[in-house]
């Protein structure tokens, strides 16, 4: 779809008198794992583009130009508990000379077509064609009925990448709103497809979702990394509002699978503001798709998660946010995260300054605590500076 | 010397009665001015800290339903162009629009205190509506001039039961027009914690209005310029405009 996506939009882009902006963003990392230091990074510019052709007809698009430096090829291995990739990668039977104690993984530096599309309003409809970003759920740092995306847990509300879909959105009343995503492959059967249908009543907002797609999972075999595909059918939704004054919101689905188990993923959170300007915001997630037991972990497990094709690795999670904006363009903020299951977590205070108008230069470190056979155990610290500057 | 401690009582609760008709028709008629059927205009926000430093945004703003309603777009600059929010009864109900996740996020109440866009408005001094005649009881507290006007001085007491967004304001309304020039903010602890002044009021197809506004807040030593660089009432919003559909485009 890209390319006739491309040949439709590009032109009357170009004559429409575009805007363009964007970012240019530097992050620099240091991190211990199991004992080791690892430096890395990256330097990114994104550069949008947004045309308006008509009252009626927004065309948009951007760039992401990546350039990764310091450690750019991983051994996964690093950030795995022994006891899970020994068995697979260091058999008994195998002599010491033979071992291979690598599964190696290289970032290369991308110059990314993001998101291109064209979105169309009508009276009655709003269609919005192309690679696009699509954003489902109320949670902050889990969204059980989003398929679409994978969220980075110490940094939830980063941008995600854009997919390519037809969108329609039809209001019904202004605060009624049915809308449908259709994520196009080679046949109907492979496509992913999701509805909603979202109403307010009082101070609170609901939304029902179904979606059907093939899941992708990665599995290791003797012979080779496999992904397997299985059909998923998700019912879920989810609410919005508050209980006195504290901010209040579920998301949950259901999802059944052709040929393994089904399971329910779901959130729970709630938020406020204190008379001393503390933000707070406390996220519970239970995922059944998750290994309940950290003696049950598995490779896979790992290599799911790690991947984002699964939303966690164990099943139950905590999910804190503290913030207060400390002196004048200074907020202070910390994030907790917490796998109940296994006992361990990590905790991130980090420093936000907007430097100048259009600039921000964050300071974000992260600590973790558990046994070194669980998720976050392994990990020792980490600190990452990261600079943004809008233009 | 009973008969007349009777005419002075009688006549002392006929003229606080007055006085409070009198109140209530001011309010009524400042709420009316403030709140019009529909309005839509661009303007600029310049925040400045204690420190002196300052930021300036740009915005275009929305209005409906005599001020129940309300949606801000910021346009500038780059850092949060785009960014916007909607306000429903009378700022009861707030959602937020972040560009950069495409995610639109319902706050709760609490929310209605915060800052916006750290400026010295909260959500709840953006929302307009009927507020002060149903959240207040207002008290006629005499005349005053401001910066050369003849005003008159009204004592707003926050309702308890109802929720107000202050336990109590003074307004002060020119007498020529019902155009508020000056508004006290108190806190809790009856403290004078933010002043609005209102100015450069301009007649804008039939209607004063105030082009400029400042708030100060007085505990923190920060401000907040509000300039109006165009209006019109007479713009009429589409169907279901204050929405989400709105929120995002």
């Amino acid at each position: 779809m890209r390319p006739v996506v491309l040949l439709l939009v590009l032109p009357i882009m170009l004559w429409s008198q575009p805007e363009f902006y964007g970012y240019f963003e530097s992050e620099a990392d240091v991190m211990q794992v199991g004992g080791r230091s690892y430096y890395f990074g990256y330097n990114k510019m994104r550069l949008d583009v947004e045309a308006r052709p008509s009252d009626n007809v927004l065309i948009g698009a951007n760039i992401n130009i990546q350039q990764y430096w310091g450690q750019t090829t991983w051994n996964l291995l690093d950030f795995l508990p022994v006891d899970i990739w020994q068995p697979i990668f260091q058999p008994e039977f195998v002599p010491d000379s033979l071992w291979v104690r690598e599964m190696s993984y290289t970032i290369s530096d991308t110059l990314l077509l993001d998101n291109i599309y064209m979105r169309v309003s009508f009276p009655f409809i709003d269609l919005t064609l192309g690679r696009q970003q699509v954003s489902p759920g109320v949670g902050y740092a889990w969204n059980p009925t989003d398929i679409f995306n994978t969220k980075t847990l110490l940094d939830p509300s980063y941008e995600q990448t854009g997919i390519s879909a037809l969108r329609a959105e039809l209001p019904i009343t202004s605060r009624t709103t049915a809308s449908a995503v259709l994520q196009p492959e080679d046949s109907w059967e492979m496509s992913t497809k999701q509805v909603f249908l979202k109403t307010g009543l009082g101070s609170f907002d609901f939304e029902l979702t179904a979606a059907q797609f093939r899941w992708e999972r990665s599995f290791l075999t003797p012979l080779a990394l496999q992904v397997r595909e299985t059909q998923r059918t998700l019912v879920g939704g989810s609410f919005v509002g508050e209980l006195f004054e504290w901010g209040l919101w579920a998301e949950g689905a259901y999802n059944e699978l052709e040929g393994a188990e089904d399971f329910l993923e779901v959130i729970f959170g709630t938020d406020h503001t204190f008379d001393n300007s503390v933000y707070l915001l406390l996220e519970l997630l239970h995922n059944e798709n998750g290994i309940a037991q950290q003696g049950d972990l598995t490779f896979d497990a790992f290599l799911q998660s790690l991947g984002g094709e699964t939303h966690s690795l164990m099943q139950d999670y905590a999910f804190v946010y503290l913030m207060h904006q400390t002196f004048d363009y200074v907020s202070l903020s910390a994030i907790a995260i917490a796998n109940l299951n296994d006992q361990s977590g990590t905790f991130g205070p980090q420093l936000d300054w907007n430097v100048f108008e259009d600039t921000n230069l964050s300071f974000q470190s992260s600590f973790s605590w558990g046994d070194d056979d669980t998720e976050f155990g392994l990990q020792d610290w980490g600190f990452r500076i990261r600079i943004l500057s809008n233009f | 010397m009973k008969v007349k401690l009777f005419l002075i009582l009688l006549f002392g609760l006929s003229f606080a009665q007055a006085q409070d008709q009198l109140a209530v028709k001011i309010i009524k008629a400042v709420t009316e001015l403030m709140s019009p059927e529909n309005m839509k205009s661009t303007g600029t926000q310049t925040i400045t800290t204690s420190s002196g430093r300052s930021r300036t945004f740009e915005f275009e703003s929305y209005m409906g339903g005599k001020g129940k309603s309300t949606l801000t777009r910021y346009t500038k600059p780059a850092a949060i162009r785009g960014q916007a929010f909607l306000t429903l009864n009378n700022a009861d109900d707030i959602w937020t629009y972040f560009p950069r996740t495409k995610r639109v996020r319902k706050l709760a109440s609490h929310a209605k205190k915060q800052k916006v866009q750290g400026s010295d408005f909260t959500y709840e001094d953006m929302g307009g509506g009927d507020v002060f005649m149903t959240k207040f009881t207002p008290k006629y507290q005499g005349d005053e001039t401001i910066n050369g006007d003849l005003c008159w001085k009204i004592d707003l007491i926050g309702i308890l039961d109802q929720d107000p967004p202050y336990p109590k304001i003074i307004l002060w309304a020119r007498k020529s027009d019902y155009s508020p020039v000056k508004l006290d903010y108190y806190d809790d602890n009856n403290f004078n914690a933010k002043t609005l002044s209102l100015s450069d009021i301009q007649n804008i197809e039939g209607t004063p209005t105030a082009m400029k506004m400042l708030m100060v807040d007085h505990q923190e030593r920060s401000s907040t310029s509000m300039e109006t660089l165009e209006a019109t009432y007479k713009w009429v919003p589409p169907k279901n405009f204050f929405s989400e559909r709105s929120l995002k485009k």
